[in-house]
C-alpha cells in the first residue's frame, strides 16, 4: 500500500515535471514579443530593454525555466503582462472559487442523479425505465457540452419571451452565496455542466449493479429469504459503488475540459475563462499558472482514485 | 479465400478488445473464451458442408453489422453528409437564379452570392426562402452555404486527424506490444503525461499562442485560403492527444494475440517478425481499429467545433459548424434558427458517428452486449 502510493507519487512528480516544461516552452517559443504587444503602437526600445529585464525575459531558457519552478514552489506566478504589476495570484484567487463551486455542484449532480438513476435502471432492467432512461443518457453523454449550453441557452430564452420572464441566460452570481437571485444565474451552468458527467455515472452505475447483482453471493442472499430490499441495499449496492469511486477522481478531468466551453458560453469568470482571454493576448504568466493549475487538479484527482480504490478494494496491490 | 491463404494453422478467430473497452464479459463468455478453437472450427466444418464456402469471421461481423438497424440508418446519414459536404457545395451554387442586388445595382450569379463567404448588406437574418435555402446570417452571408462549408471542414479534419491517429497508434502499439522494451516504457510514460494533462487546454495552448503564426500562411491554397489555416495546427495537436488511446488498446491487443498459437506456427515455420507483424498482428487488429477510429471521429468533430466555438480555430472570412454557433450566439434572442440549424447538424452527425461505434462493436465483439 505504502510503496503503491510512493510510487504514484513519484509518477506524479514525472507528470508535474513535464506539464510545467510543455508550458514553459510553448510560452518561451511563441512568436510575438508579449512586451512589445504591451506597448502597443509606441515601440520605446529603451522602455522595452528595460522591462524584458524586469521580467527576466533575457535570461537564457534553462535560468528562466529555473525561475519559473522557483516561483512556482512559492506559490508566486509574476505579474500579469496584460494589467501591468497586477500579480497573476490576485487574477488565480478571483476565479479559482467560481470554476471550483461550478465543479463542485456539477459533481454533486452527476453523482447525486447519475447514480441512483443507473442503479433503478438496473433493477429494472429490460423494462421500458430502463430503455428510455439510458437511450436519453446515451445521447446526452454523446452531446457535446457546448451543444447542451446552447440548447439551454435557447430554452432560457424561450422560456422568457414566452412567459416574460427575466431568467439571466449568462454570467455569475456572488461565489458561495445563494439568494435568489445567485440560484438563478448559477442553475443551468450547473445542470449543463453537471449533464454529460450524469448520464456516464447512470450508464456506468447500471453496468456494475447488473454486474454485481449476477453474482453468487446475491444468489445466496436471496435464497436465505432476505427481503429484497435488503439484498438490494446490502449485498449488492455497497459492492457496485466500488469502480464508481475511483471514477469520481477521474471526472475532474472531463471536469476541466468541460469549463472552457461552459464558462466560454455562459460567460462565468472562472480560471478557465481566464485562460482563454490570457491566450489570446499572450499573457504567459497567467497562461503558465492557469495550465499548471488546471494541470495539478486532474493529476491529484487521478491520485485520489487511486487512493480510493486501494482504501476499498484491498486485493488491488501495486503491480 | 481467407484458408488458402493460411493452410499450415487453423484460422485465427477475431479475438476481442481488451478488458478496458467493453464490459467484463459474462460466466458464459468466459468459459466460451477458453474454447474459442473448438466453437469456432465445428461452425467452420458446418459452413463448409452447407454452402461449400466459409463464413470468415468479417463476413459474419459484417452480416450482423447489416441487420443492425439503427447502424444502418446511422451509415446512411453519414454516407449523406460526406455526400453533401463534398459535392453539395458545386451543386447549390450552380442552380440558382441570378439575383438583381439593390445595394450594388448589378446582376449577380448564384455562384457569387451563394458563395458562402459572400455578403449581401441589405439581405441580414433571414429566414429560409428560394434563394436562401437556410436563411442569412448576421452579415448577410448565405447559412447553407456556410453549413456545406462547415462539414466540409468537419469531415476533412476527421479524415486527417484519423489517418495519423491510426498509422501512429497502430505502429507504436504494435511494436510496443510486440517487443515490449523501450517503446512500451516511452508509450506508458507519454500515456500518463498525456492523460494529466487535459487535451482541449493542450489544443487551446497549442492553437492560441502558436495560431498567430500560422496564420502567416493563409496565401496557401486550399490549406491556407478561407481562415483555414489553424486547422492544421488544430488537427496536428488533436492527433497527438488522441493516438495514445489507440496505441493503448492496440498494444493490448498485440499483448493477447502473440500468445496465441497461430503465431507461435508462423515463427516456428520461419516467419520473421516483420512478417509475423505485417501478415498475421497487423490483420487482426482490424475490427479493434475500425471501433476506435468511429468512436473516434465523433471525438474529433466535436474537438474541432469547440475550438472553433472559442474563436481559435477556423478564421472568419472561412466557415466551420463551431464559427457558425459563435457567429449567432449574439443573436440567440431574436434569431435562436441560426444558433439551432449548426447545432442540429453538430447532434446528428455527432450521435451517427457515435451509434455507428456502437454497433460496429456489437458487430465485431457480439458478447459485449450486456
Amino acid at each position: 500500500m505504502v510503496k503503491f502510493l510512493v510510487k504514484r507519487l513519484l509518477g506524479l512528480i514525472f507528470v508535474i515535471f513535464c506539464v510545467t516544461l510543455i508550458t514553459f516552452l510553448i510560452g518561451y517559443y511563441a512568436p510575438g514579443n508579449p512586451i512589445q504587444v504591451m506597448l502597443g503602437d509606441h515601440p520605446n526600445p529603451a522602455l522595452e530593454a528595460q522591462l524584458m529585464h524586469s521580467y527576466g525575459l533575457d535570461l537564457p531558457w534553462y535560468q528562466q525555466y529555473w525561475n519559473f519552478i522557483v516561483h512556482l514552489l512559492h506559490f508566486n506566478f509574476g505579474t500579469s503582462y496584460k494589467t501591468i504589476n497586477r500579480p497573476v495570484n490576485d487574477i488565480i484567487g478571483e476565479s479559482l472559487p467560481i470554476s471550483l463551486e461550478l465543479g463542485f455542484w456539477a459533481l454533486i449532480i452527476q453523482v447525486g442523479i447519475g447514480v441512483p438513476v443507473g442503479i433503478i435502471s438496473a433493477l429494472k432492467a429490460n423494462t421500458w425505465v430502463d430503455t428510455t432512461s439510458m437511450s436519453v443518457s446515451l445521447i446526452i453523454y454523446a452531446l457535446p457540452p457546448f451543444v447542451l449550453s446552447i440548447l439551454a441557452q435557447l430554452l432560457i430564452i424561450w422560456l422568457d419571451t414566452t412567459f416574460g420572464g427575466s431568467w439571466p441566460n449568462s454570467q455569475w452570481g456572488v461565489p458561495w452565496q445563494y439568494s435568489w437571485m445567485d440560484i438563478q444565474y448559477k442553475l443551468a451552468p450547473i445542470l449543463v455542466y453537471g449533464a454529460a458527467g450524469m448520464a456516464y455515472f447512470a450508464r456506468l452505475s447500471r453496468t456494475s449493479m447488473l454486474e454485481v447483482l449476477r453474482q453468487d453471493y446475491v444468489r445466496t442472499a436471496r435464497a436465505k429469504g432476505l427481503y429484497e430490499r435488503v439484498v438490494v441495499y446490502r449485498h449488492a449496492f455497497r459492492n457496485a459503488l466500488i469502480p464508481l469511486i475511483t471514477i469520481i477522481g477521474l471526472s475532474v478531468g472531463f471536469l476541466v475540459a468541460g469549463a472552457f466551453f461552459i464558462e466560454s458560453i455562459f460567460q462565468i469568470p472562472g480560471i478557465a475563462n481566464v485562460t482563454l482571454d490570457a491566450v489570446n493576448s499572450l499573457d504567459y504568466p497567467v497562461v503558465q499558472a492557469t495550465t499548471v493549475i488546471l494541470a495539478i487538479g486532474v493529476v491529484f484527482g487521478n491520485l485520489l482514485s487511486d487512493i480510493c480504490y486501494t482504501l476499498v478494494d484491498p486485493r488491488i496491490k501495486a503491480e | 479465400m481467407e484458408k488458402e491463404r493460411s493452410p499450415k494453422f487453423s484460422k485465427p478467430n477475431f479475438i476481442q478488445p481488451e478488458g478496458s473497452m467493453v464490459p467484463p464479459a459474462t460466466p458464459q463468455g468466459a468459459i466460451l473464451d477458453e474454447a474459442p478453437a473448438l466453437v469456432d472450427e465445428s461452425a467452420l466444418k458446418d459452413a463448409e458442408d452447407k454452402k461449400k464456402k466459409s463464413q470468415t469471421p468479417l463476413s459474419e461481423s459484417l452480416r450482423r453489422l447489416r441487420h443492425d438497424k439503427r447502424a444502418v440508418v446511422c451509415f446512411t446519414v453519414i454516407v449523406l453528409y460526406i455526400l453533401v459536404a463534398v459535392f453539395g457545395p458545386f451543386i447549390y451554387t450552380h442552380i440558382g437564379a441570378d439575383y438583381k442586388s439593390d445595394i450594388s445595382n448589378t446582376t449577380i450569379s448564384s455562384t457569387i452570392y451563394r458563395d458562402f463567404t459572400h455578403q449581401e448588406p441589405d439581405r441580414k437574418h433571414e429566414g429560409p426562402s428560394a434563394q436562401y435555402w437556410l436563411g442569412t446570417d448576421s452579415i448577410g452571408r448565405d447559412l447553407f452555404s456556410r453549413l456545406m462549408q462547415g462539414m466540409l471542414i468537419s469531415i476533412s479534419v476527421a479524415v486527417i486527424v484519423e489517418i495519423i491517429d491510426i498509422v501512429v497508434g497502430v505502429a507504436v502499439g504494435v511494436l510496443a506490444g510486440y517487443y515490449g522494451g523501450w517503446i512500451d516504457f516511452f508509450l506508458a510514460r507519454f500515456t500518463d503525461v498525456m492523460f494529466a494533462f487535459p487535451g482541449i487546454l493542450f489544443l487551446i495552448l497549442l492553437v492560441g499562442i502558436l495560431g498567430p503564426r500560422i496564420d502567416t500562411l493563409s496565401n496557401i491554397p486550399v490549406i491556407g485560403a478561407n481562415g483555414n489555416a489553424r486547422l492544421v495546427l488544430v488537427s496536428l495537436g488533436l492527433a497527438v492527444t488522441v493516438w495514445p488511446t489507440m496505441a493503448r488498446y492496440v498494444r493490448g491487443q498485440t499483448l493477447q494475440l502473440k500468445e496465441q498459437q497461430f503465431i507461435e506456427a508462423a515463427r516456428t515455420s520461419g516467419a520473421s517478425d516483420l512478417i509475423i507483424i505485417l501478415r498475421h498482428l497487423v490483420p487482426n487488429l482490424l475490427s479493434i481499429v475500425i471501433i476506435a477510429s468511429t468512436l473516434n471521429i465523433a471525438n474529433t468533430i466535436i474537438s474541432e467545433a469547440g475550438i472553433s466555438l472559442l474563436g481559435l480555430g477556423v478564421q472568419p472570412p472561412g466557415s466551420s459548424i463551431g464559427l457558425m454557433i459563435s457567429d449567432a450566439t449574439s443573436y440567440m434572442q431574436y434569431h435562436p434558427w441560426e444558433a439551432l440549424m449548426p447545432a442540429i447538424v453538430l447532434i446528428i452527425i455527432v450521435l451517427a458517428f457515435s451509434f455507428l461505434g456502437d454497433g460496429l462493436r456489437d458487430a465485431f465483439d457480439p458478447r459485449s452486449k450486456d
